[in-house]
């Protein structure tokens, strides 16, 4: 069953996220291989040293650990995953993969920023047995500086 | 540090990643996507997949390793854009090749192939770009 594309406008957020050290920490270590948390070995094969390792990023040119790009999955990714499990819109889950993900980055994230995020379902389309949604979301920090713009795009298989 | 004056239209960089059996659940831990198809093989089975698929956001954030190792700095990273064309299934290796397509004033932009073990494409139109 089709997306209904009256469902384009739908809002979702604002939603509040703060961002703690040990999460990019643990972000960035699982990516790269490694095991997050307190057993932890290592991290991982590649991660880089000012996302996991805090004397190198004091030392860095940013003074403080930093977010990955991708770590706007933790802060952002809330009103596509509402979208998708919206019974308004009742997409059949098992049915439901990530086609598309496209990010633009402003203000740097880093540990003790406090995130808010709203999202809009902007594009509702169908292609042949495919239907595609697309939720675009937008982040700011504390300080009222835009730190993200997220288009993340469903594709239900019919 | 890298500067600006380092990077070179043609410059190639490479990054290669394998997606273990738990990988999607650390990933679910630390991302908050629990979606069971990446973490239960039977749900996926039912979704028509051999095995537990990996987070697609996990891939793009391999992507995103790769291109922070090649700029040398993760927030240099202005924009980031993937198509998920084929899914990563547990067990998979992926090998991501990029390579500069273009220095522009501050800007340097990359464009990145991302293939399974069998040569298999698992991103399309992978790019990134970064400022200095």
């Amino acid at each position: 069953m089709a997306i209904d594309p009256r469902h384009v406008g739908r809002r979702y957020g604002p939603f509040k996220t703060t961002v703690c050290a040990e999460r990019i920490r643990d972000f960035a270590t699982a990516v790269a291989g490694g095991t997050p948390g307190y057993f932890g070995a290592g991290s991982g094969d590649g991660a880089h040293p000012w996302t996991v390792d805090e004397e190198a990023a004091r030392r860095s040119p940013h003074g403080s650990l930093v977010a990955p790009p991708t770590f706007g999955v933790t802060f952002a990714m809330q009103p596509f995953a509402l979208a998708c499990t919206d019974p308004e819109l009742g997409i059949d889950l098992v049915r439901l993969l990530h086609a598309e993900q496209a990010f633009e980055y402003g203000a740097v994230v880093r540990p003790g920023d406090v995130l808010t995020t709203t999202g809009e379902v902007v594009e509702v389309r169908s292609r042949g047995p495919l239907d595609f949604l697309i939720v675009r979301t937008e982040t700011h920090n504390q300080g009222g500086e835009r730190v993200l713009v997220g288009h993340w795009t469903a594709v239900v298989r019919g | 540090m890298r500067r600006l004056q380092d990077f070179q239209p043609g410059d190639t960089f490479e990054l290669v990643r394998r997606a273990d059996r738990y990988l999607p659940v650390y990933y679910a831990a630390v991302s908050g996507d629990f979606n069971p198809i990446h973490i239960d093989r039977e749900v996926a089975r039912l979704a028509g997949f051999p095995d537990a698929i990996l987070q697609g956001m996990c891939t793009m954030a391999w992507l995103a390793d790769a291109c922070t190792a090649y700029f040398g700095d993760p927030v240099r990273v202005r924009r980031l854009r993937v198509r998920f064309s084929r899914p990563v299934v547990v067990g998979d290796t992926v090998t991501f090749r990029g390579r500069c397509t273009s220095v522009e004033g501050p800007v340097v932009k990359v464009e990145v192939e991302a293939t399974n073990q069998r040569g298999e494409e698992v991103l399309k139109g992978a790019s990134a770009e970064a400022s200095f």
